[in-house]
C-alpha cells in the first residue's frame, strides 16, 4: 500500500536525521575548546567516582571508540549524571517530558483549529472589513515578541487581576492535600496552564489564519468549487464541505514546517512561566553549565520535534486521499 | 543629438531585464498599503538607529551601558531629563532603546546577508550540480531546518562560553540558510535548462564559471528579496537569547533590556521600562513581515489584486 | 413554447482596461429534446453564454441586456435563492476540463448523491446511493469504483462520472462546455457517441460548446457559429456543415483535417480576433475575412435568412437577397 511505503520512508529519514544530530552533538561536545572530561564529569565528584564515570563513558579512549560508547549509552538511556541535580539525567528529563508535551500539543492543536476556522471566514469575506481586521489582527499577534507577551500577560492577568498564578504548574496546597481528587488536581494544572497556553496560542494562530486564508482563496478558484455552485448547493456547504477541507491541507503542512519555531517559543514560554518542561530544563542546564543535562535535554527536544513531524505527516496522509490511495 | 541617439539605442537594448522587473516590482510594492506601512515603520527604526549616537554626545550620563546619572541610582519613571525613565542602575532607557535599534539592524542585516550568501551558494551548487551533491546538501538542509535555532545557539553558548554579538550573528546565519537555499535551488534548476547555459557549456566554460557568471546574476534578485524574511528571524533569535541571559553582555539590545527588567524584579513596577523594548521588537518584526507580504505580491504576480473598473 | 429562449443577450466583463464586451446581441431558441452546438475559437464568448444561463458568471461579469427565458421565466431576473433551486435540478453543466470538476477529497459517489440530496429533501441517503448506482451503470462506469476518489479515475472515467453527475437530478437542459477537449481521440469518440445515445434516450436538451465544428456536427441538431462575441451563422447541422455561408464558417471547416474527402491543404485562419474592449465598427470579422469589402467596416450586418432555419450575418448575403 502506498501509505506504508511513504511512512516507512519518512521514519527512515527521521532516524537518519536523528543520528546526524546525535553525531554532530557528540563532535561538538568532544571537540569544542576546553577539556571534554570536565564537561561530562561533575567537578564536585570524588576522584574515584570521577574515574569510574570516565571509564564508563570512555572519555580517555580514541575518539571513534568514544563515539560507539556514546551511541550505546544513548540506547541504554545512560546520559550521565546531572551536575546540578546529582541524579541520572534521564530520570530528570523524563519527568519533565509530559509537562512539555501537554502544553505544547494542546496549544498547537488549539491554534491550528482556531486559525483554520478564522482563516476560512476571513477568506470567505475577502475585501470586507471583517477580513481586513482579521488579517491585521493575525499579523500583529504573530509578530509580538513572545517572552514580552508572556510578561505582559502575567502583568495583566496574574498580577493586576490576580486571576491566574504567576508561575509553575501546580499549587502545592492542592497537590499535597490527601483529600484532593484527580479532578481537582487536573483543574489545578489547567488553571496554571491558561496563561502559558494563551501566550503560545496568540503567537501561533495568526500564521495559521493567514495561511488558511490564502489557501482558501486559491481553492475558491478551483473548478470543483464552480461545480459545487452549479449544483445549487448552499454557500455555507460550499465553503465548509468543499473549500475548507481542501484549503486546510497546506495548513497542516505548515504546522509541520514551523515545529522548530514552535519549540523555540515553547522553551521561552516554559522559562518565563517556570513551567517544568524540558525546554526550560535546557535553558537552565546551559546557564548552570550542566553539560550532561543540557546535551540530553537538547537530544530529547530534537527527538520530540522529529516525532512531531512524523505525526503531522501521518495526519496529512490521513487527510489527503490522494496520498492514502 | 544624432550621435547620442545611436548610443542611446544600444543603451536601451543593454538595460538588464532585472532592472525593468525591479521598477515594475517597486510600483506594485508601493501600491500595497502593507508595503507602505512596513517601510515607514522601518524608516522610523532606522532613524532611531542612526540617532543612537546622539544622546551620549549630549551628555555622558546618557550612555546606554555606562551612563551614570549623578542623582539617580535606581529605576524611576519618565521625566524631562529621562524621557522614558531610568533602569535599575540609573541609566537612561531612551538611549538604550536607540542603541537597541542599532543592534537590531546590525544583527538583522548581517545575519540575513550571511545566510543569504550561504543559502544562495549552496542552493546554486545543489541545483546546478544535481545528483549526489544535490541530495547531500538538501538532506543537510532538511536536518538543519528541523532544529530549533534558538536552542541550538543555546547549546553552542554552553560550549563556547559567553558569546559575543558577532559569533551570535554567525551562528544564526549558519542555521538559517536552508530556507533560502531551497528557493534558489529551484530557480537554478529551471535556469539550468535554459539555452544560454547550454551554450556556455558547449563553449567550454567550467562549471564554476557557469555558476558564478551566468546563474548567479539571475538568481541574486530573488535572493535579495528573500532577505526580508531572514532579517526578522535573526532579530528575534538575538532578542530571545539576550532575554534568556545569553546575549553579549557588552551590547545593549532590546532583548537585553527585557532581561534586565525581568531579572531585576522590576517587571511589575516599571511599565515604562517593560513596554518600550517589547513594543520595539514586535513592531520591527511587524514591519519586516509587512514588507515581506508586499514582496510576495511582487514575487508572485498572481497575488496582485485585480482592479476592476467599476 | 421552446424550452429555452435567449433574446438579445449581451454580457461584459469589467477589467482594468475597460469593459470587455464578451457577448453581443446573441439570440437563439432551443426546443425540448433537441441539441444545439456553439462553435467558435477561444474567447468568442461561447463559454460566457453557457455560464450566464446558469447564473455562474464570475464576479466581474455583468449581463448588459437581454432576456433568458427558461420554461417561460426570465432567469436573469430571479433571486439568487430561486436560481440556486433551479441549478442542477433543471439545468446542469458539464465543465471544460472536467479533470478538476470533482472535489479531490470527496468520494465520487458522495459528490453525486450530494447533488441529488440537495434538491430533494425527502430522499433518504440509501435511495440516493441507489440512484447513483443507476447513473454509473447508465454511463458505463463499473459500480465498484463508486467509492473511489477522483484521482483514481482515468480521464475517460472522470468524464463519464461528470456526465453521470450532470444527469443526477434529471435536468431538462445540460450545458456541455468542451467536455471532450482533454481526452484522447478514441475516448472522445466514445463519449460523444454515448452522449448522443443518452440524449436520445432521455430526451434531454443539450447545449454543446466546442471549438471543434466536426464534434458539434456529430452530436447536435442545430449549430450556431460565434465570432468575437457575436452569433454569425445559425442553422441545422446539415445546413451549416454542408452549405456553410459565413466566410468564418467556411474558414473553420477548411482548417480542420478530415479522414474522408479530397486531400486538401489545411488553411489556418490568419490574424487574431479583435479587441473586445474597444470593438471595431461594422463586421467584427472583417479584418480576417478574405472577401471583405469597404462596406464591411461601416455597418454591422443584419441577419439574412437563407432557408427557413439557416440564417447568416454577412453583408454579401444581405446584398444578394436584398433587404429583409
Amino acid at each position: 500500500m502506498e501509505i506504508k511505503r511513504y511512512l516507512t520512508r519518512r521514519i527512515i529519514q527521521i532516524l537518519v536525521s536523528f543520528f546526524v544530530i546525535l553525531t554532530v552533538l557528540f563532535l561538538l561536545f568532544r571537540l569544542a575548546p576546553g577539556d571534554p572530561v570536565s564537561r561530562m564529569i561533575d567537578p564536585s565528584m570524588s576522584p574515584e567516582d570521577a574515574e569510574h564515570l570516565i571509564a564508563q563513558l570512555g572519555l580517555r579512549e580514541p575518539i571513534w571508540r568514544q563515539y560507539l560508547v556514546y551511541v550505546k549509552n544513548f540506547f541504554t538511556g545512560d546520559f550521565g549524571y546531572s551536575f546540578h541535580y546529582g541524579r541520572p539525567v534521564l530520570k530528570v528529563i523524563w519527568e519533565k517530558l509530559p509537562n512539555t508535551l501537554l502544553l505544547f500539543t494542546s496549544s498547537i492543536i488549539l491554534s491550528a483549529l482556531v486559525g483554520i476556522f478564522l482563516g476560512k471566514i476571513a477568506a470567505w469575506n475577502k475585501g470586507k472589513p471583517l477580513d481586513s481586521w482579521m488579517t491585521i489582527g493575525a499579523l500583529v499577534t504573530h509578530t509580538v515578541f513572545l517572552p514580552w507577551l508572556a510578561l505582559i500577560l502575567i502583568w495583566v492577568f496574574a498580577y493586576k487581576l490576580g486571576w491566574f498564578p504567576i508561575t509553575g504548574i501546580i499549587s502545592e496546597e492542592i497537590w499535597l492535600d490527601p483529600d484532593a481528587g484527580a479532578l481537582a488536581k487536573a483543574l489545578d494544572v489547567g488553571h496554571h496552564m491558561v496563561l502559558p497556553m494563551a501566550t503560545l496560542f496568540c503567537i501561533h494562530f495568526g500564521s495559521y489564519l493567514l495561511i488558511m486564508r490564502s489557501s482558501m482563496l486559491e481553492t475558491l478558484k478551483e473548478d470543483y468549487i464552480l461545480t459545487a455552485r452549479a449544483k445549487g448547493l448552499r454557500e455555507s456547504v460550499i465553503r465548509d464541505r468543499h473549500a475548507a477541507p481542501n484549503a486546510a491541507l497546506p495548513v497542516v503542512t505548515s504546522v509541520g514546517l514551523s515545529l522548530a519555531f514552535s519549540i523555540n517559543g515553547g522553551a521561552l514560554t516554559e522559562t518565563v512561566f517556570t513551567w517544568p518542561g524540558i525546554g526550560r530544563e535546557l535553558v537552565f542546564a546551559v546557564s548552570q553549565n550542566d553539560y550532561p543535562l543540557a546535551q540530553a535535554s537538547f537530544l530529547l527536544i530534537a527527538l520530540v520535534v522529529l516525532a512531531a513531524n512524523l505525526v503531522v505527516d501521518i495526519l496529512y496522509a490521513y487527510l489527503d486521499p490522494r496520498i492514502r490511495y | 543629438m544624432g550621435g547620442e541617439k545611436m548610443k542611446g539605442d544600444k543603451e536601451i537594448r543593454h538595460r538588464p531585464h532585472w532592472f525593468e522587473q525591479f521598477l515594475e516590482g517597486w510600483s506594485v510594492f508601493w501600491q500595497n498599503p502593507l508595503g507602505k506601512i512596513g517601510v515607514t515603520l522601518l524608516g522610523i527604526f532606522a532613524l532611531m538607529a542612526f540617532s543612537s549616537f546622539i544622546p551620549p554626545l549630549v551628555n555622558p550620563m546618557y550612555h546606554p551601558m555606562t551612563g551614570v546619572d549623578p542623582e539617580i541610582y535606581s529605576s524611576v519613571g519618565p521625566s524631562a531629563r529621562h524621557w522614558l525613565g531610568t533602569d535599575f542602575m540609573g541609566r537612561d532607557i531612551f538611549s538604550q532603546l536607540l542603541a537597541g535599534a542599532r543592534i537590531a539592524f546590525m544583527v538583522g542585516v548581517s545575519a540575513a546577508f550571511m545566510s543569504i550568501f550561504l543559502g544562495t551558494a549552496f542552493g546554486m551548487i545543489a541545483g546546478y550540480m544535481g545528483g549526489f551533491v544535490d541530495t547531500l546538501l538538501m538532506r543537510l538542509a532538511d536536518v538543519i531546518m528541523v532544529l530549533p535555532t534558538l536552542l541550538v545557539v543555546l547549546i553552542l553558548a554552553s560550549l563556547f562560553g559567553q558569546l559575543n554579538i558577532w559569533t551570535i550573528v554567525l551562528i544564526i546565519a549558519l542555521f538559517r540558510w536552508p530556507g533560502v537555499s531551497r528557493v534558489i535551488r529551484s530557480q537554478a534548476l529551471t535556469l539550468k535548462q535554459r539555452p544560454f547555459i547550454e551554450a556556455a557549456r558547449v563553449a567550454g566554460a567550467s562549471h564554476i564559471r557557469i555558476i558564478f557568471r551566468h546563474i548567479m546574476p539571475n538568481v541574486l534578485p530573488l535572493a535579495f528579496l528573500y532577505m526580508t524574511f531572514r532579517v526578522t528571524a535573526a532579530i528575534i533569535i538575538e532578542a530571545a537569547l539576550a532575554f534568556l541571559g545569553f546575549g553579549d553582555p557588552g551590547t545593549v539590545s532590546w532583548g537585553m533590556m527585557l532581561q534586565w527588567v525581568w531579572k531585576t524584579g522590576h517587571m511589575f513596577k516599571a511599565l515604562y521600562w517593560l513596554l518600550p523594548p517589547g513594543i520595539c521588537i514586535s513592531l520591527i518584526t511587524l514591519s519586516f513581515y509587512m514588507i515581506g507580504r508586499a514582496m510576495d505580491e511582487v514575487l508572485d504576480p498572481r497575488l496582485r489584486r485585480e482592479e476592476t473598473a467599476r | 413554447m421552446a424550452l429555452l429562449e435567449v433574446e438579445d443577450l449581451s454580457i461584459g466583463y469589467r477589467t482594468r482596461l475597460g469593459l470587455h464586451r464578451a457577448v453581443e446581441g446573441v439570440s437563439f431558441s432551443l426546443e425540448e429534446g433537441k441539441s444545439l452546438g456553439f462553435v467558435g475559437e477561444s474567447g468568442c464568448g461561447k463559454t460566457t453564454v453557457g455560464m450566464s444561463l446558469m447564473g455562474l458568471l464570475p464576479r466581474n461579469g455583468e449581463v448588459l441586456r437581454g432576456r433568458v427565458l427558461f420554461e417561460g421565466r426570465d432567469i436573469l431576473s430571479i433571486s439568487e435563492e430561486e436560481l440556486r433551486l433551479l441549478r442542477w435540478k433543471k439545468i446542469s453543466m458539464i465543465f471544460q476540463a472536467a479533470m478538476n470538476a470533482l472535489n479531490p477529497v470527496k468520494k465520487v459517489a458522495d459528490q453525486i448523491s450530494e447533488a441529488i440530496l440537495a434538491h430533494s429533501s425527502s430522499v433518504p441517503k440509501a435511495e440516493a446511493s441507489r440512484q447513483v448506482e443507476g447513473l454509473f451503470q447508465l454511463v458505463g462506469v463499473p459500480k465498484e469504483r463508486m467509492r473511489d476518489y477522483p484521482h483514481q479515475y482515468s480521464g475517460g472515467m472522470k468524464q463519464r462520472a461528470v456526465i453521470a453527475m450532470a444527469l443526477a437530478c434529471k435536468p431538462r437542459l445540460i450545458i456541455a462546455d468542451e467536455p471532450t477537449t482533454a481526452l484522447d481521440v478514441i475516448v472522445q469518440a466514445q463519449i460523444l457517441e454515448e452522449t448522443r445515445l443518452l440524449q436520445e434516450q432521455l430526451g434531454i436538451s443539450i447545449i454543446f460548446i466546442s471549438h471543434d465544428i466536426s464534434i458539434v456536427a456529430d452530436v447536435c441538431h442545430d449549430i450556431g457559429i460565434m465570432y468575437a462575441g457575436e452569433l454569425v451563422e445559425y442553422g441545422s447541422r446539415e445546413e451549416v456543415f454542408d452549405s456553410p455561408a459565413h466566410p468564418y464558417t467556411r474558414a473553420l471547416l477548411s482548417s480542420f483535417p478530415t479522414l474522408t474527402g479530397n486531400r486538401e491543404m489545411l488553411k489556418p485562419i490568419p490574424g487574431e480576433p479583435p479587441n473586445l474592449v474597444d470593438p471595431p465598427k461594422g463586421c467584427r470579422f472583417r479584418e480576417r475575412c478574405q472577401e471583405a469589402s469597404h462596406e464591411c467596416s461601416l455597418i454591422s450586418p443584419a441577419w439574412t435568412e437563407l432557408f427557413p432555419r439557416h440564417k447568416v450575418r454577412c453583408i454579401r448575403f444581405e446584398r444578394k437577397k436584398g433587404p429583409q
